[in-house]
């Protein structure tokens, strides 16, 4: 069996694990350099410590010469999709629109040998080459989230345990969608509809019911300062606004209405809304809720997984196919 | 006759896919040894039928016995004693022969390797090409030395030479009948042409509409069937309940007839019944058990 997965399935591992190697060498190079703006490490950093003139002037040509990259890194949402799709798709959609699983389930290997030896063997591949991806960018990331916390959408989705979860989603969507659409091409495309829906959706609605977020409130000052009214910088804040002196939260409407007073009275905004007691809130998760809130999605991604192909499972059981 | 002296047993079998039933009612008893034909046209269920037959479908009701074993259970034991050739002959196609023959050698309990590069030799198909650029007739013939590698006590095929030209076809029926007469091995196979198989088969099943309607031994059925031949009568035929067919032209009336050679009425000859003309008759009638037989009349 061991060589015939590899027959089957090399073509795909090895372009995987070329475009794994050729991103995850140019971030580790570009990484190292970035990482030599600080010396002691990224971490030193960290918070409080950033204000430092070391830290503001490292943080500043971090941004000039390596910001265009972590703009970048956008792209590389993609990676789970491309590595558990590519992996998943043709796993039995090959098989059947080939008209090749009449060959293979009638050798002497039981059909559910077949099956677990491919799915153990693929969705194992899924996992390494994703988690060693993700290594490399966590690892690359480290300065960027020194300085903007890693909570935010752009740092949470790419680090930690998550993409491998998504992945193996992605996985488990290809492979489901290979055995009913019996062709790879579109069980690729599906999978990748349903893995931008899912990840959007998931993100923007569930992700921040995870927890109950917190809520903090501070005067605005009469100076105006762009200080955050959340504790720390590294807080995901999901909602931000004004409420008046009772702490009751300003519409969009009425926020305008006191900022066409001030206007009509000619005062300073910020002294005028100080004067009145509005305050700033900001509703937060706070940072060291990182960790729960990368179990819980990863959980909630792989379940599905599970689910999936549970289901082709079944299917293969049943002969169903 | 014990379980084991039948390559196959199906009872009552059915299959029934979203669309509607596929198969019927199945209930066969094909004996172990010699060569098995199934015939219909297509979409009677013949692909069903052989996929129920090696384990790639589940029954939706009845049961189905190969080789004294219930095929569901998909014990390599089982697996290793039955060959299947699909049809279109599947193959990886960007393997190379050798690795075709890897496949089968890593896949199987009981694979002789030796025998399928013996065939392959002998035929002149070079181990080193991708089976993807080999010609049709070249690939049936790797699908075939695969099947026979496994000495398999049953082999199955599916419409085998139905995509092939004349001459691969006949290569490929010299090379199965060969197999055949080294021995031991049952082959069922499926067909939906109907003449060379008096040459080939010892058994036969025709399959119409998803329902049996013929089973038995050909030299068996060839005895129990003849045309009678006499002048035209459109009613009362006064032999109810055996005539197959009845077919009028101007003056005459031909009746194909499973009486076991009862006497012949004044007025009428009988004659022997080609195979072919046979099976024809059976696939023009209706499926349903124990219809009314139709007149296929010209007035």
């Amino acid at each position: 069996m061991t060589w015939l997965l590899w027959r089957q399935h090399r073509t795909e591992v090895c372009v995987l694990g070329l475009l794994v190697g050729a991103f995850g060498i140019a971030l580790l190079v570009l990484g190292t350099q970035a990482h030599d703006l600080f010396p002691g490490g990224p971490a030193r950093c960290e918070g409080q410590a950033g204000v430092s003139d070391a830290c503001t002037a490292a943080f500043r040509r971090l941004d000039d010469e390596y910001g265009f990259v972590e703009n970048l890194l956008a792209a590389f949402y993609l990676v789970p999709v491309v590595i558990g799709a590519f992996l998943g798709a043709p796993l039995l959609a090959r098989e059947l629109e080939d008209g090749t699983w009449q060959l293979a389930w009638t050798q002497a290997v039981p059909r559910m040998r077949w099956l677990a030896a491919k799915l153990l063997a693929l969705a194992g591949v899924t996992v390494a080459l994703t988690g060693l991806f993700t290594a490399v960018l966590t690892w690359f990331r480290r300065p960027f989230d020194a300085w903007e916390g890693r909570f935010q959408y752009d740092a949470f989705d790419l680090q930690g345990l998550v993409p491998v979860a998504y992945a193996l989603f992605a996985f488990g969507v290809a492979t489901a969608a290979g055995a009913v659409l019996r062709r790879s091409l579109p069980a690729f495309g599906v999978a990748f509809g349903a893995f931008l829906a899912a990840r959007m959706s998931v993100a923007l609605l569930a992700r921040p019911a995870y927890a109950t977020p917190l809520t903090a409130t501070k005067p605005v000052p009469v100076g105006g300062s762009q200080d955050r009214a959340a504790p720390g910088f590294a807080d995901w804040t999901v909602e931000r606004g004004y409420a008046d002196a009772t702490g009751r939260r300003l519409s969009s409407t009425e926020y305008l209405a006191l900022e066409d007073s001030a206007d009509r009275a000619g005062t300073n905004l910020n002294q005028f809304l100080h004067e009145r007691g509005v305050q700033r809130f900001e509703v937060y998760h706070p940072a060291d809720r990182f960790w729960t809130f990368q179990l819980i999605e990863s959980a909630l991604f792989a379940t599905v997984a599970a689910v999936l192909l549970g289901v082709v499972v079944w299917r293969v059981r049943r002969r169903l196919l | 006759m014990t379980a084991a002296g039948f390559a196959l047993r199906t009872d009552g079998v059915g299959k029934r896919y979203r669309k509607g039933w596929a198969l019927r009612d199945c209930t066969l008893s094909l004996p172990a040894g010699g060569v098995i034909a199934l015939v219909g046209p297509n979409g009677a269920g013949k692909t069903t039928l052989l996929r129920l037959v090696v384990g790639l479908l589940a029954p939706s009701t009845g049961t189905v016995e190969v080789l004294g074993h219930d095929v569901t259970a998909s014990t390599p034991h089982t697996l290793s004693r039955i060959g299947f050739l699909a049809q279109d002959h599947p193959l990886y196609k960007r393997f190379t022969v050798a690795e075709m023959l890897r496949f089968g050698r890593t896949c199987n309990l009981r694979f002789d390797q030796g025998l399928a590069e013996r065939r392959l030799a002998a035929l002149g198909i070079p181990l080193d090409r991708r089976t993807g650029t080999l010609s049709g007739g070249q690939q049936a013939q790797v699908a075939l030395a695969l099947a026979l590698a496994k000495r398999p006590d049953l082999l199955v095929l599916d419409e085998p030479v139905a995509s092939l030209d004349p001459l691969a076809r006949r290569e490929f029926l010299q090379v199965l009948m060969g197999a055949v007469a080294e021995g031991g091995v049952t082959v069922l196979f499926s067909s939906h042409v109907v003449h060379e198989l008096e040459r080939v088969c010892d058994h036969l099943v025709v399959l119409n509409q998803g329902r049996v309607t013929l089973t038995g031994d050909i030299d068996t059925l060839l005895a129990e069937h003849r045309l009678l031949v006499g002048p035209r009568t459109a009613t009362d035929l006064d032999r109810a309940g055996t005539v197959v067919e009845a077919v009028h032209s101007d003056r005459h009336t031909t009746l194909l007839v499973r009486d076991g050679g009862l006497p012949v009425a004044p007025g009428w000859q009988a004659r022997p019944v080609a195979l072919e003309d046979l099976v024809l008759a059976y696939l023009s009638r209706p499926s349903e058990p124990g219809a009314e037989v139709t007149a296929v009349g010209a007035s």
